[in-house]
């Protein structure tokens, strides 16, 4: 019974992890890039420089801008430059400009002018795609929180599937081929299993409003905004009266909050009816102040007279409960070395779920090693599994190399960086159908290896931030990029080179491994 | 947070030599009777003060998230090094194990 069950668990672990597995590695690979969200931006939008500039006088120059240009505007938003985020941000409605009547713009932290920089989504690409799937709304949500479901599913059927979990705890036999494979599997998988547990539980937590909202809808229907409000405060605006009203300078509002909360860094800031006596502005506390993801914790003043009139009520043990999950998931408070842990475990994720899809179908081409041909289905599998991970690093090399090769003027810049991607990505298919498996798995890692490898090369050819420059001025975050992107490229160079050793001495491995495996399975009958 | 993580890494190190089998390849002698059982306590014993530290100097928030991260990134990095760089690794251990409290010591 015990071992009918485990069986049970064993086969439903295969073949959810195949069926999901291609989609869960683009989206843990996508998630992992996104914790360097604000840096990849950083590198991809070089003409946004840093300052070290005070918090009011960016507040006091982005004010100064939108008063100037959207004085008749309904609502602004301002976003305060921090340690991960260089310019001041602004945006404000208007009906007749900028994509769905919102224009934004960023300013220069130290003289509170316009910045131009090019046209590029930069980190918030790979973020929203982490859990958008460049899917309209909600399917994309709907879907990736499914395969968060998966993920989670996956994790507890290997954790019972895995036979030895403590034996085999500090367990791994590199060079031994399947053997190997199956122990990085297990130890990275469960070595980094609370990070695993985190992150997929998370996603669920975090969406649940949107696959479990029977009890959302049974008391507010379909007014979901009206709920969020209810949750974490600062209301809809009244009405503008249509009385002029000059409004209260934003760095006096911003030093009632620090003396209402010393210490406080400030996240985004909302001025609604601005110019108007019934302006409302609102100071929300920045994510990276606390491990719960806080989104209660505002401050809103009467923008004509300064008054402060609500603030963030302290949240139930339900709801932050709710904001710790999803504070842990996006890892907001974490600094410089616990942020590179966090991408660690992410490429662990990563790593789990692609040496998953690698040894499902290793198991099963060697059956069929001495058949003239692979049967078709296996073939599927195999050039799914090619795209869908060396593909997708092609096109994620892709989609830098467009940002600093295509020109700053041309027309929807950004929308040609995510087409480079998309269109990268599809090649790499048709790659992958035209070749042999391994074949295509080389080439395709090679040419990602020299893609990410010549990253900074290109960067200090095109820009002026190049590491040289980056180093000495002391951009981390911009230096930080070119170096990840030469190790990721020699990563991919060492893959690349152990599959397109010469035919001879991959043979012969490949029976050394037929026996070991042979070996085995009579081992365990 | 350094001197914690030193302090989990050793105690993890520990905890993997108190297994018969990897003492044998890693120290190339069978353990003396009862060392396994003391190896196994003071990696436990490592471990919990590693966690009561980080509580008590991040709180409890920051320290169990912070403890977790370097606990999960020192076995990992034990565990994947090991068959590579053995001796390496067992020599880190001992010098985490003595590095590790001065590093707590010193920051007070």
């Amino acid at each position: 019974m015990k071992e009918g069950f485990r069986q049970a668990m064993a086969w439903l672990h295969t073949w959810t992890g195949l069926l999901f597995g291609w989609l869960l590695f683009a989206i843990f690979l996508t998630g992992t890039l996104s914790y360097f969200k604000e840096e990849i931006t950083h590198w991809m939008q070089p003409e946004i420089s840093r300052h070290a500039a005070s918090p009011q006088a960016a507040l006091e120059a982005a004010q100064r801008y939108l008063q100037r240009q959207a004085p008749a505007s309904q609502s602004w938003f301002i976003r305060l430059p921090n340690e991960r985020e260089a310019g001041v941000k602004v945006g404000y409605r208007d009906a007749n400009g900028g994509p769905r009547g919102f224009v934004t713009q960023t300013l220069d932290a130290k003289t509170g002018e316009p910045v131009t920089a090019r046209d590029s989504r930069g980190g918030e690409f790979f973020y929203r795609f982490h859990f958008q799937l460049q899917m309209p709304y909600p399917y994309g949500r709907w879907l990736s929180t499914f395969c968060a479901l998966i993920m989670l599913l996956g994790l507890v059927t290997g954790i019972i599937t895995h036979k030895k979990l403590f034996k085999e705890f500090f367990t791994f036999r590199p060079g031994k081929g399947q053997r190997s494979w199956l122990d990085g599997h297990n130890a990275i998988g469960v070595l980094v299993l609370p990070f695993h547990l985190m992150i997929s539980y998370s996603s669920l937590v975090l969406f649940m409003y949107l696959v479990m909202p029977a009890g959302l809808m049974a008391h507010y229907g379909d007014d979901t905004s009206k709920y969020f409000n209810d949750l974490f405060g600062g209301g809809e605006a009244p009405k503008a009266a249509q009385v002029a009203a000059p409004l209260a300078p934003l760095p006096g509002l911003y030093a009632q909050v620090q003396a209402l909360q010393p210490g406080a860094r400030v996240g985004n800031i909302r001025v609604e009816n601005p110019g108007d006596s019934n302006a409302r502005v609102t100071f929300t506390q920045s994510a990276a102040d606390h491990v719960a993801y806080r989104r209660s914790a505002n401050w809103t003043f009467d923008g004509a007279t300064g008054a402060l009139l609500e603030q963030g009520k302290p949240e139930s043990g339900a709801m932050l409960t709710a904001f710790s999950f999803a504070g842990l998931h996006m890892g907001n408070f974490a600094g410089p070395w616990l942020r590179w842990l966090y991408f660690c475990f992410g490429l662990a994720g990563t790593a789990v779920i692609g040496t998953g899809l690698v040894m499902w179908l290793d198991k099963r081409q060697l059956k069929h090693a001495k058949a003239p041909r692979v049967p078709r289905e296996l073939r599927l599998v195999e050039v799914l599994n090619i795209v869908s991970m060396s593909g997708l690093l092609l096109a994620v090399a892709s989609f830098f190399w467009a940002n600093r090769l295509l020109p700053v003027a041309l027309e929807a810049r950004a929308d040609w960086e995510v087409n480079a991607f998309f269109i990268t990505w599809g090649l790499a298919l048709a790659h992958a159908i035209a070749r042999s498996g391994r074949r295509a798995w080389g080439e395709q890692l090679a040419l990602g290896a020299l893609a990410f490898m010549l990253l900074p090369l290109l960067n200090a050819l095109t820009t002026a931030h190049g590491l040289d420059h980056a180093i000495i001025d002391g951009d981390w975050s911009m230096a930080g990029f070119d170096l990840t992107a030469l190790g990721c490229g020699v990563f991919l160079a060492w893959l690349a080179s152990k599959k397109l050793r010469p035919a001879v001495a991959s043979a012969k491995l490949s029976r050394s491994r037929a026996s070991q495996v042979g070996h085995e399975t009579a081992q365990a009958r | 947070m350094f001197g914690i993580a030193l302090i989990a890494f050793a105690g993890f190190a520990a905890l993997c030599l108190a297994m018969p089998k990897h003492f044998e390849t890693l120290l190339g002698r069978t353990p003396g009777p009862g060392q396994p059982q003391l190896l196994r306590v003071t990696g436990w014993l490592m471990l919990l003060v590693s966690l009561a530290l980080a509580v008590q100097s991040r709180g409890w928030a920051h320290g169990l998230v912070e403890w977790t991260a370097v606990v999960m990134a020192g076995v990992t990095l034990w565990v994947f090094a090991l068959p590579y760089l053995p001796r390496l690794l067992v020599g880190m251990a001992a010098v985490s194990a003595l590095l590790g409290p001065l590093l707590v010591l010193s920051a007070g």
